[in-house]
């Protein structure tokens, strides 16, 4: 059972998303709630083996850890129809059952307080895999268990897992509304700083075009908190589609992420979905072809990051990579001419100072999921217009900053003890540095950028003192 | 010719007899006048003084009764049979020059009916031997059937005579109508004995014979009865071979020869798919009325012998109709062939299909040597790595089978049934070596192909191939030819997947370094690097699969569905194969070479990546030590060489910095040489503009 991944679903939003990625799995794969292999899911080539593994009674059981400090959702979920699928010590839920009030420094100082026991639920995971290939981490950067207590988790994760990938699905707040979180913004900086430096890859699931598109898109006046996760479990399936349904390519995760993420700390990823239905929902049933998919994945209003750049920043976006993975029956001709036509209309406005060019995956359709749409397509890509969504942060953090505002419930804790903020004003350094690499990427010269580095001029010196051998060094 | 030899002889006293030849009344004649040669002289000599002074109308009475024993091959008193010593067929008869004039002249145009008559009984004789063959035999006989309507005739002349209303005109006059059908006889077998013709000679001779006597009704029709007559036991053959795949051909006269040497096992061997090709072929001397039909025959039975080799019986289901009654001028022969052509095209097609399901192994095939499903590969490289990097002469084979065993069954690959038939081998040769030896494939030559020397050290990544147990009767389209075509373009796969892996494993050593400010070192400028490489290698990647291998395998599928018999599914699967091998540049060794020598690249630099990283990861730890839990590996590395360290390690950066510059510069110094050749070539391979537009960056062009 080699390449696994293991996904942890922390706090609420998480565990939803979480919920909601399985339920797609089972569908996809024709296991039924029990964890079961249906009759009829007698097709194979797919891979069930990186996402589940098999009891001794042949049932089939997630690699999933479901983690809360409070255990509403995770109550839920033990009395849904699913709640024979997961294995029962996976599920964690924190003793008090008080949750983490919000707070990020209340997640992250619980987080530390039972790494132990996490830590034996993901080491038990790992060690019951053959090779394992890294973490899924799903949760929102801004309530206080998923947040920080994911916080935690992923710095804990890259020292005990090195060599190990860790993507994480990161669900960032509505920021049209008015949140009743108001420490949203601090919760949020400081989840990005991890994210930043602990992850390898974060799919930015933003929740304000996530809305937007339910309206907009699927035409539901007030949509669901189910209705939007639904969409996420989608993304979230069909990025996945190329570990399940093994292909020519993109056959495991790190081939996936390292032709996606240029630099190290680049690895924001937003995602496109067309076309997008919501169970249940009669849709005008349309015709679709690989190039009306891939030229409405480029489309800002399929996106689920929103953009919110001013027009002129907004011209100036540009594409660092673009991966389209196409489901369905599709004749592979087509994908050439697709690409061509796209080329021709320069639909696409890439990066200056590399190649890029849009890299296609096709990829099969599960056989027990009916769909309308023949085709259908999944867009990841990096785009320097994420920038604009940290920016936001910053500058929402910024006021609550100068403020002064809620501090207090931060300083309850030991890593904000005796009024220490550095860490704030780290998260932010890191922050805005990423925000100005992304906005270096937008300039040809961007090859520059990260040789000069104000701070450290050190290039000079070497010369001095003459060349060493560079194998003497290792 | 091992017909004629194993055919069972006719014992010597059956031709040394002449009681048994027919000859014994000429030969009882001759030695009777030899041997009364002194004492009947008289007597002889005597009757023959008589003759002239006979009165002309005795003489008639005398001539005819000679004429009547004539007609069937017997000297009378006054004429006699002359023979050319060593030329068997050659016989003239000879009248008494005394005679009569008028009785002469009469008596002489009768005469080419009697030496037609011996010519045509002698023929009969010697043809029906063993040896001679069916065609001779059948002829024969029907010759002899129309001997047989001859000698009644004359039978009837000579009850005439006795009654005494023939007179010598009235003998030539009943000779008449016989004497053309006779003649052309005579001439179609003095060129049937003169060539020593046997099998479809002799069809074609008659053929050729009735076509040129068009003119004469009688004659033709005659002939068109001996054609058809002499070739029924023909047809006997070609039906069996036709209706069963037999050939039933004892005297070695088909137009088919069978080469039992090559055995059908041969296929998973045999290069050149001889069996296919060669076991069954076509002889010289078609007949003529099959000659356009000869190819459907051949393939005809030759399915029929496929099906049979399966242990599948299949015989053309007979019918009244479907007998090879004729060759005649409607062509029902031809219809007939059709028909068992189709059904047994069609039958055959739907073994292979059907019941050895041809596109279920091609599927298969193309999951594990096309890579179409790729996620065994990766499992397979994971627990292989340690293997394939040894040296070609420490590699096992067994263990890599075991190893690519435990691969495919915990995969995608475990369903699929047909996974046991994938076994792995270690070549000796790189691939671009291997191109070159297999010249069979047409390559261009290259003019300095001194230079496709050995690298040094080269391991089991270089060499490493999978193979494919092929069994009888699906080796007839994958065949070993197929086969290793298949391999070449897995062997390139393989290659290029390895330098992915590689730059996927640099890339994420980049990734372990992100928690530090590496701004102002070295790595920004090698993960970009690191991007290109990637860039390159995906691109080659996305060309080979996406645009060489799915669609033609798309089209060689769609084809494959509506092919009709089994030689178009080898031509299409044919052709889709040397179409891949061209698209995936193996047949372009310049291009090749250049690709190559960028993947080594890539290599050389995914492995440099650890010792350069790692050695430009120390500098803004040492300036900035930074808080937190990062990098522990590195932080220990950091310590064992506090002491002027802060000296070395700016050293160490730009080093660092100038080996990632180089490794830079060289990579797309190559990749750019890479522009023209390409363009150069896609003029010829339009396909190749494709692969351009991929590697040689198409973003620029904003």
């Amino acid at each position: 059972m080699p390449r696994e991944i293991i996904t942890l679903q922390v706090g609420q939003c998480g565990n939803q998303i979480g919920m909601e990625f399985w339920k797609q799995l089972c569908l996809e794969h024709g296991i039924s709630k029990e964890g079961i292999l249906e009759d009829f899911a007698t097709q194979g080539g797919d891979r069930k083996d990186v996402f589940f593994y098999q009891a001794d009674d042949q049932h089939y059981i997630p690699r999933a850890l479901l983690i809360d400090l409070e255990p509403r959702v995770i109550n839920g979920i033990q009395n849904s129809e699913y709640r024979n699928l997961y294995n029962h010590e996976n599920i964690f839920v924190s003793d008090h059952g008080g949750g983490a009030g919000n707070n990020w420094a209340s997640g992250y100082h619980q987080g530390k307080g039972v790494e132990e026991d996490i830590m034996d639920m993901i080491d038990r995971e790992a060690d019951g895999s053959d090779s394992l290939e890294g973490f899924v981490l799903c949760h929102s950067i801004a309530g206080g268990t998923g947040s920080g207590m994911g916080s935690y988790l992923l710095e804990t994760l890259n020292d005990r897992y090195s060599k190990k990938l860790v993507q994480t699905y990161s669900v960032f707040p509505n920021q049209m509304e008015t949140s009743d979180v108001v420490v949203q913004p601090y919760n949020s900086l400081l989840t990005l700083k991890r994210l930043t430096l602990n992850a390898d890859c974060v799919v930015v699931l933003d929740n304000t075009a996530l809305n937007r598109i339910a309206v907009e898109r699927l035409h539901l006046s007030n949509p669901t908190f189910a209705q939007t996760n639904s969409l996420v479990s989608t993304v979230m399936s069909a990025s996945t589609t190329t570990l399940r349904y093994p292909g020519y390519m993109n056959n495991d995760l790190v081939g996936l992420l390292a032709s996606l993420i240029p630099t190290p700390r680049c690895h924001f990823l937003m995602t496109g979905y067309t076309p997008l239905t919501v169970e249940r929902q009669a849709n005008v049933i349309r015709k679709t072809t690989v190039l009306d998919v891939m030229r409405r994945l480029l489309q800002t209003k399929n996106i689920m990051v929103s953009s919110y750049a001013r027009t002129k920043e907004a011209s100036q976006a540009k594409y660092i990579s673009i991966l389209n993975i196409i489901q369905g029956e599709v004749d592979p001709t087509q994908v050439h001419e697709s690409l061509q036509r796209i080329r021709e209309r320069k639909l696409v406005n890439f990066i200056e100072w590399g190649p890029a060019s849009i890299q296609v995956a096709l990829s099969r359709k599960s056989p027990y999921v009916q769909t309308a749409h023949r085709v259908s397509g999944l867009m990841l890509a990096s785009h320097t217009s994420i920038r604009h969504l940290f920016s936001k942060c910053l500058s929402q953090y910024e006021k609550l900053r100068k403020k002064q505002a809620f501090l207090d419930n931060y300083r309850k804790f030991p890593m904000f003890a005796d009024n220490d903020l550095s860490e704030f004003d780290e998260s932010r350094d890191i922050i805005e540095s990423l925000v100005d690499e992304y906005k270096a990427c937008e300039s040809p010269d961007y090859i520059k950028w990260g040789m000069e580095d104000p701070d450290h001029i050190l290039t000079g010196e070497g010369n001095a003192s003459g060349a060493v051998d560079p194998k003497l060094a290792v | 010719m091992d017909a004629t030899s194993s055919c069972p002889s006719t014992p010597r006293w059956n031709v040394e007899r002449p009681f048994l030849t027919g000859r014994f009344h000429q030969e009882t004649k001759s030695r009777h006048s030899e041997a009364k040669g002194f004492s009947m002289d008289s007597l002889n000599t005597g009757l023959e003084k008589a003759i002239a002074c006979y009165h002309a109308s005795v003489q008639e009475l005398i001539v005819i009764d000679d004429l009547l024993s004539a007609l069937v091959g017997i000297e009378g008193r006054y004429i006699s049979i002359k023979r050319f010593r060593g030329k068997e067929f050659d016989v003239t008869f000879q009248i008494d020059a005394s005679m009569d004039l008028a009785l002469q002249e009469l008596a002489k145009r009768i005469f080419p009916l009697c030496e037609s008559f011996l010519l045509i009984n002698q023929f009969v004789e010697s043809r029906s031997q063993f040896k001679t063959g069916l065609v001779n035999h059948a002829f024969a006989a029907a010759l002899r059937a129309f001997l047989l309507d001859y000698q009644a005739m004359v039978a009837q002349l000579e009850h005439q005579f006795r009654l005494g209303r023939l007179s010598i005109q009235g003998l030539w006059f009943y000779c008449q109508p016989m004497m053309g059908s006779m003649l052309a006889l005579s001439t179609v077998i003095h060129k049937a004995s003169a060539n020593n013709f046997m099998g479809s000679a002799v069809l074609n001779l008659l053929q050729s014979q009735a076509k040129a006597m068009a003119g004469d009704n009688a004659v033709r029709s005659l002939l068109e009865k001996m054609t058809q007559c002499a070739s029924s036991a023909y047809l006997g053959i070609l039906e069996r071979w036709v209706y069963e795949g037999v050939i039933d051909d004892p005297y070695g006269e088909f137009f088919i020869a069978e080469n039992k040497s090559l055995q059908k096992e041969s296929l998973t061997q045999d290069y050149d798919a001889k069996y296919w090709g060669q076991r069954y072929s076509l002889k010289d001397g078609i007949p003529s009325f099959l000659a356009n039909a000869a190819g459907t025959i051949l393939t005809t039975g030759k399915y029929l012998n496929v099906m049979r080799e399966c242990g599948h019986n299949v015989q053309v289901p007979a019918s009244e109709d479907s007998k090879f009654i004729s060759f005649g001028s409607n062509h029902h022969y031809l219809e007939c062939i059709k028909a068992a052509y189709e059904f047994s095209s069609t039958e055959l097609l739907n073994l292979i299909k059907e019941k050895y399901d041809l596109l279920g192994k091609l599927r298969s095939i193309k999951h594990y040597l096309l890579l179409d499903q790729g996620d065994f590969l990766v499992h397979f490289m994971d627990i292989a790595r340690d293997e394939l990097a040894k040296r070609l002469d420490d590699i096992s084979v067994e263990k890599l089978q075991s190893l690519l065993d435990l691969a495919l069954r915990t995969t995608a690959a475990a369903a699929d049934p047909c996974h046991e038939d994938l076994t792995c081998c270690v070549e000796r040769s790189s691939l671009l070596k291997r191109l070159g030896t297999l010249k069979a494939l047409e390559i261009r030559s290259l003019a300095d192909s001194n230079d496709l020397k050995e690298p040094v050290s080269i391991s089991g990544l270089e060499t490493f191939s999978l193979s494919y147990k092929v069994q009888w009767p699906l080796s007839i389209v994958i065949s070993r030819k197929a086969l290793t075509k298949y391999q070449l373009i897995f062997r390139f796969l393989f290659h290029c997947k390895h330098v992915n892996r590689q730059l996927c494993g640099a890339w994420q050593l980049h990734q372990g370094v992100r928690a530090i400010n590496m701004r102002g070192t070295a790595i920004p400028r090698s993960s970009l690097l690191c991007r290109s490489m990637l860039k390159f290698i995906n691109s080659l990647l996305h060309y080979l699969t996406f645009e060489v291998l799915e669609p033609n395998w798309h089209v060689m599928h769609n084809r494959l569905q509506t092919a009709k018999s089994i030689d178009e599914v080898i031509q299409f699967h044919d052709f889709f194969l040397d179409k891949c091998l061209r698209e995936c540049l193996l047949l372009l060794p310049e291009l090749l070479k250049k690709v190559e020598r960028l993947k080594s690249l890539c290599l050389q630099y995914a492995s440099a990546t650890q010792r350069l990283i790692s050695s430009s990861v120390d500098i803004p730890k040492s300036e900035v030590p930074s808080k937190g839990s990062l990098g522990l590996e590195k932080s220990k590395q950091g310590k064992s060489r506090i002491p002027s360290r802060v000296l070395k390690l700016a050293i160490t950066n730009s080093t660092v910095t100038d080996s990632i510059l180089k490794f830079e510069k060289e990579f797309n110094a190559e990749l750019h040489s890479l522009g023209p050749i390409l363009s150069n070539s896609a003029q010829a391979e339009p396909h190749l503009t494709h692969l351009a537009q991929w590697i040689l960056g198409v973003g620029n062009e904003q």
